[in-house]
């Protein structure tokens, strides 16, 4: 009964879901501009070594990638809460939102992470000025000054962007993973939204939210291991220069994935036993 | 001047609900008496369910769900502007299939308690000796009350559903279809205990088995296709029925 669709809410699937490829298809386009302005004065390959030892600087840092990626799951499953429990799955807003997510999903780590940051990278000065004229940005910015703020707020950007549509998504299948019978057994006793959320929902999605997250932060991990990867292969002249953080990256990115499957092999033969 | 008895809780005027295009109820207008027991019967989706869960305002869960027409509450209209969760205090519900919360049988007893801001444990003692006394399930579980509610038989299980349920001292409490998955030894016992509760609550009843509803209830309405074909004194319904699709369905010829 609830699958009825009519024809006039495919169309207007239809139409979101152009508006939504038409919206990346000019992200990339520009994508593509900047980057043969990159190429172009590729002669001299200043730019790119600027943008690669910023790089280097940046997703070296351990710290900064694991409370990045933190941040932005973390906003990624406040923003999927309020999708699936407040939203009405006719909202235009949240399918428009959902063929984005499912089409930034798609995108491996490694064409995404590159091709955002050198977006982000290309623009970062208006973004900084963008960033800082807003006026919580005394607070936001509080960074270390050792960092060039100008390539934090793109990274940060860069982070968002790729770490939040896949916690989205999977935040969202973990709480429809919660049937509906359970739900409405506690709305009949006068339990209120919340109130189902904090005594059912969230227990029983948490460990499908939790390994959605550790498998967008591995994302953001094989990233960051990805460019310093690059740049110790292109710049290092000694072997064996940045490997030591390429590895520590790769290897936090393969446990984050592996922990993450594991979760949900656990929970998965643990449910069974209770349906 | 009426008695209590002949008191109506819930009215319903000229009810009509669609899912996107498709209509599921035409034009539905009846009474319920306070401390009755009506009951819905019909064959598989004639839209009972959808009835009931249009009292305890269920179906607003439900993307593309519409409805016209009025419901009154004890004489409130129930609108848009409804307060839902204070509404489902008071018109419980029981479904098909039993389901309980993960959490100790206690808990799932004191579930309604504890929303309601009850938090100290000797009230909390009292509601739920009193609910599992009044389902009779008491003697079964006084001893595993801190153990999951799993180990339980399905009709213990629906039991312990209505004891959680009455544990909100609901005025309605509504049972969709409430032994569709049990065994006719467990159905006996919940049609007692239906018949109990008429002394604290008014009982709406959805289901299918005819000879159910002719048991337990004291007014009846027959749904088919969406329309109430049907609606009045069971003994009525069952015996002397005015429509000739009813008698066919009473008797078996129909559904």
């Amino acid at each position: 009964m609830n699958s009825v669709t009519t024809r006039a809410e495919r169309r207007q699937e239809i139409v979101l879901q152009s508006i939504a490829f038409i919206i990346l298809g000019i992200a990339f386009v520009g994508l593509w501009h900047e980057l043969k302005n990159v190429r172009a004065t590729g002669g001299q390959p200043a730019s790119e070594a600027i943008l690669l030892s910023a790089l280097s600087s940046l997703f070296n840092n351990l710290y900064i990638v694991l409370s990045m990626s933190l941040v932005a799951i973390l906003f990624g499953i406040a923003c999927a809460f309020y999708l699936e429990e407040w939203l009405p799955a006719t909202n235009w807003i949240r399918r428009l939102i959902e063929s984005l997510v499912a089409i930034l999903t798609g995108i491996p780590s490694i064409a995404y992470g590159i091709l955002a940051i050198l977006i982000f990278f290309s623009y970062a000065d208006t973004l900084k000025e963008a960033i800082e004229a807003f006026p919580l940005s005394e607070t936001i910015g509080a960074i270390p000054s050792q960092i060039e703020t100008t390539v934090f707020y793109a990274e940060a950007l860069t982070f968002i962007l790729m770490v939040m549509p896949l916690t989205i998504k999977t935040t969202q299948e973990a709480l429809r993973s919660v049937a509906t019978p359970i739900r409405e057994a506690a709305y009949v006793l006068g339990a209120s939204q919340w109130q189902v959320l904090t005594r059912q929902v969230v227990p029983i999605a948490f460990t499908r939210i939790l390994a959605g997250g550790c498998r967008s932060m591995s994302r953001a991990f094989a990233m960051a291991a990805l460019l310093v990867g690059i740049y110790t292969w292109h710049y290092t002249t000694e072997p064996g220069g940045m490997s030591g953080r390429f590895i520590l990256f790769l290897s936090v990115a393969l446990f984050l994935s592996i922990f993450s499957s594991t979760l949900i092999w656990v929970h998965g033969s643990d449910s069974a036993q209770h349906s | 001047m009426l008695s209590e008895k002949e008191q109506s809780i819930l009215s319903i005027r000229n009810l009509n609900i669609w899912y996107g295009e498709k209509q599921i109820l035409s034009s539905l207008s009846f009474e319920v008496q306070q401390k009755q027991v009506t009951a819905f019967i019909g064959p598989a989706n004639c839209g009972k369910s959808t009835l009931v869960r249009c009292l305890n305002r269920l179906n607003d869960f439900i993307p593309n769900f519409r409805s016209t027409g009025e419901i009154l509450f004890n004489g409130i209209h129930l609108g848009a502007s409804t307060d839902t969760t204070a509404l489902r205090k008071q018109i419980g519900m029981v479904f098909r299939k039993p389901v309980l919360f993960r959490c100790s049988i206690y808990e799932n007893v004191a579930y309604g308690a504890r929303i309601s801001g009850v938090n100290q444990s000797v009230h909390l003692d009292t509601i739920v000796e009193k609910n599992l006394r009044k389902t009779g399930l008491w003697d079964e579980v006084e001893n595993i009350l801190d153990e999951t509610p799993e180990q339980l038989a399905r009709g213990q299980q629906q039991l312990l559903c209505i004891a959680r349920a009455l544990a909100v001292e609901p005025e309605v409490l509504i049972f969709d279809e409430p032994c569709g998955e049990l065994d006719p030894i467990e159905t006996v016992k919940i049609e007692k205990l239906v018949r109990d509760l008429t002394n604290e609550c008014t009982l709406i009843f959805a289901t299918n088995k005819r000879r159910q509803a002719a048991r337990v209830s004291d007014v009846a309405g027959f749904l088919y296709g969406g329309e109430l074909i049907e609606f009045g004194a069971t003994e009525k319904i069952f015996t002397n029925p005015q429509d000739n699709r009813t008698e066919q369905y009473v008797t078996g010829r129909l559904g």
